[in-house]
């Protein structure tokens, strides 16, 4: 008597894959009111901060405003979607140097998309298999997002300084239509 | 009666002399029994070492013990687009080596340390790499073979050994948290998926976990946590109660394992240890609140380690203060409070050596009846 070897992986129930259609972007950052989604990170608000003002200042961006994820393990809530996306005309958000947080930052960034709001994520180098699975597992292979050199936390604020001002012309093609073009 | 007798016997060591309940098989080929379990490591089912090739005939013995429907969501990890149904869970239960009758301990042990909401969250996922602690309780210990006394850390038994294991296979096969990719552990727990023991009811001298944490006196539970770091503490040394919860609060005081402005630390202790907190008329809760009392590192202890700064923001996160904030001799207490302290006796009375262990996210304080059905 022979017996089939059942499937533990319950046939890798996945979510359904939705094509991402990237939120319109606008022609530059003039004026542009930056969300800043920060996950409690050590170095994170900081860093994003100073990337808001590395917009500022090479862009013309506009004022930022800073959210924290309660809980950096997961994706932000709906309700703080909806703030940040009604409030703000971009988002960033990071940083993503930890397995649950970079594979979370990386499903907020979809959400954004999703909502209609241009997001660049900022995750640490380290993190990048981990991003690029959770990307999958939300139906996107291939998301782009921005890395930095890890670690992050432990970082000087001037070091953070400029790692923000290393990264802020990449933030912002990818939040105008430069990164249309490039995508 | 006869059929407890069997599975107490298949649940014990080997050395113990009595006859195996299980004929030996006329003939086995070899090869096919290989191939098995090779195909299973092609498709990456395994956590490592051989699982045993689930097959439907088997898989249903399992769902016999339980009411639960097999197409039910035992859980569905919302941010990964996962699930697991309880029919998926006996697969990787039955993968794991677990016999049929462990299933409701496997069920029950997944809802209990789905009651930590680290586990819920992105726990699975993080550096730390947690590792699930299982604590069984009741009668259920000695019916299926729960090891209690010595060796509860150690290999060698088959209870302790596969529920663990069961819920390790769950996380990479149904959830698909893979080492490297979803899993992203920077060394991992030593012991991750195989940490499971039965407390020592009988040389306890407190009333069991699941009685403490609510359940009716004889009730079969699990308890269970995400956990980091497991210290032992020997103190053969004294006969001082006091001094034993000093040696205890020391390792529990740790810098390396501090990350946020208190932590949340447990106690495996051996029925030596609680006992002699027992006869100096001690309580688990009065053992609880003098750890958290006692449990402290001086600011010049912190400042050394580069923790001594600590965020006004929610749990408060550890980092390097620039200049000293505070006297060097004042004391940061480091436990959490008195509910974050879980306590357990298991091991052997044979020495007086018991473990401090790690809470990774927030032990519940609760345990999981588990459900007996007649199969």
């Amino acid at each position: 008597m022979t017996s089939a070897i059942l499937d533990p992986t319950g046939g890798q129930r996945t979510a359904e894959r939705v094509p991402l259609a990237l939120a319109p972007r606008r022609q530059s950052l003039a004026q542009a009111k930056v969300g800043l989604l920060e996950n409690g990170k050590q170095n994170a608000r900081l860093f994003l901060e100073e990337v808001a003002a590395a917009l500022r200042a090479q862009h013309g961006a506009g004022e930022a405003l800073v959210r924290r994820k309660a809980v950096f393990t997961a994706p932000a809530p709906p309700e703080l979607i909806d703030e940040l996306s009604e409030s703000c005309d971009v988002v960033v958000i990071g940083i993503g140097d930890c397995g649950s947080c970079s594979a979370s930052a990386v499903a907020d960034g979809i959400l954004f998309e999703r909502h209609g709001t241009p997001a660049a994520v900022i995750c640490s180098e380290a993190f990048t298999v981990t991003a690029d699975a959770m990307a999958e597992v939300q139906g996107v292979r291939g998301y782009r997002y921005l890395t930095t050199p890890h670690p992050v936390a432990g970082l000087t604020p001037e070091q953070v300084r400029q790692r923000a001002e290393a990264i802020a012309p990449a933030v912002a093609a990818m939040l105008t239509a430069a990164r249309a073009q490039a995508a | 009666m006869a059929a407890e007798q069997s599975v107490a016997a298949r649940g014990a060591d080997t050395a113990s002399g009595r006859a195996p309940a299980v004929a030996a098989p006329a003939e086995v080929d070899p090869r096919a029994a290989r191939l098995a379990v090779e195909y299973c490591y092609e498709r990456g089912w395994s956590d490592g070492l051989p699982v045993l090739p689930a097959t439907r005939e088997h898989v249903e013995r399992f769902l016999a013990h339980t009411s639960r429907p097999p197409q039910e969501v035992l859980w569905r990890m919302e941010h990964l687009g996962r699930e697991c149904t309880v029919e998926v869970a006996a697969i990787n239960a039955a993968m794991a080596g677990c016999l049929p009758e462990y299933f409701p301990v496997v069920l029950a042990a997944f809802e209990a340390v789905m009651r930590d909401r680290a586990a819920r969250g992105g726990g699975w996922q993080s550096t730390s790499g947690p590792a699930p602690l299982i604590v069984v309780n009741g009668p259920i210990r000695h019916r299926l073979g729960f090891n209690c006394t010595g060796g509860i850390f150690a290999a060698g038994f088959r209870a302790n050994a596969t529920v663990p294991r069961a819920l390790g296979l769950i996380m990479r096969n149904a959830f698909g948290i893979v080492p490297h990719v979803l899993d992203q552990a920077t060394q991992g727990i030593p012991g991750r998926f195989s940490i499971c023991f039965g407390e020592n009811e009988e040389e306890s001298p407190w009333e069991p976990l699941a009685v403490e944490t609510g359940l009716p006196e004889g009730t079969s539970a699990v308890s269970a946590t995400l956990t980091r770091t497991f210290e032992f503490v020997d103190n053969r040394h004294t006969q001082d109660p006091e001094q034993l919860l000093w040696d205890f609060a020391d390792t529990i005081s740790r810098t390396g394992s501090l990350i946020f402005r208190t932590a949340s630390a447990g106690l495996v202790l051996c029925p030596e240890h609680a006992q002699l907190l027992a006869r100096a008329g001690l309580s688990k809760a009065a053992v609880k609140d003098w750890l958290v009392q006692h449990a402290g590192r001086s600011e010049a202890d912190l400042r050394r380690a580069g923790k001594d700064a600590v965020s006004d923001e929610g749990p408060g996160v550890r980092s390097a203060s620039p200049s000293p904030r505070a006297p060097a001799d004042r004391l940061s207490p480091i436990l959490t409070g008195p509910r974050d302290v879980p306590i357990i006796v298991a091991g052997a009375r044979n020495a007086a050596i018991s473990m401090v262990f790690r809470v990774f996210g927030e032990w519940s304080n609760s345990s999981v009846a588990i459900e007996e059905v007649d199969a």
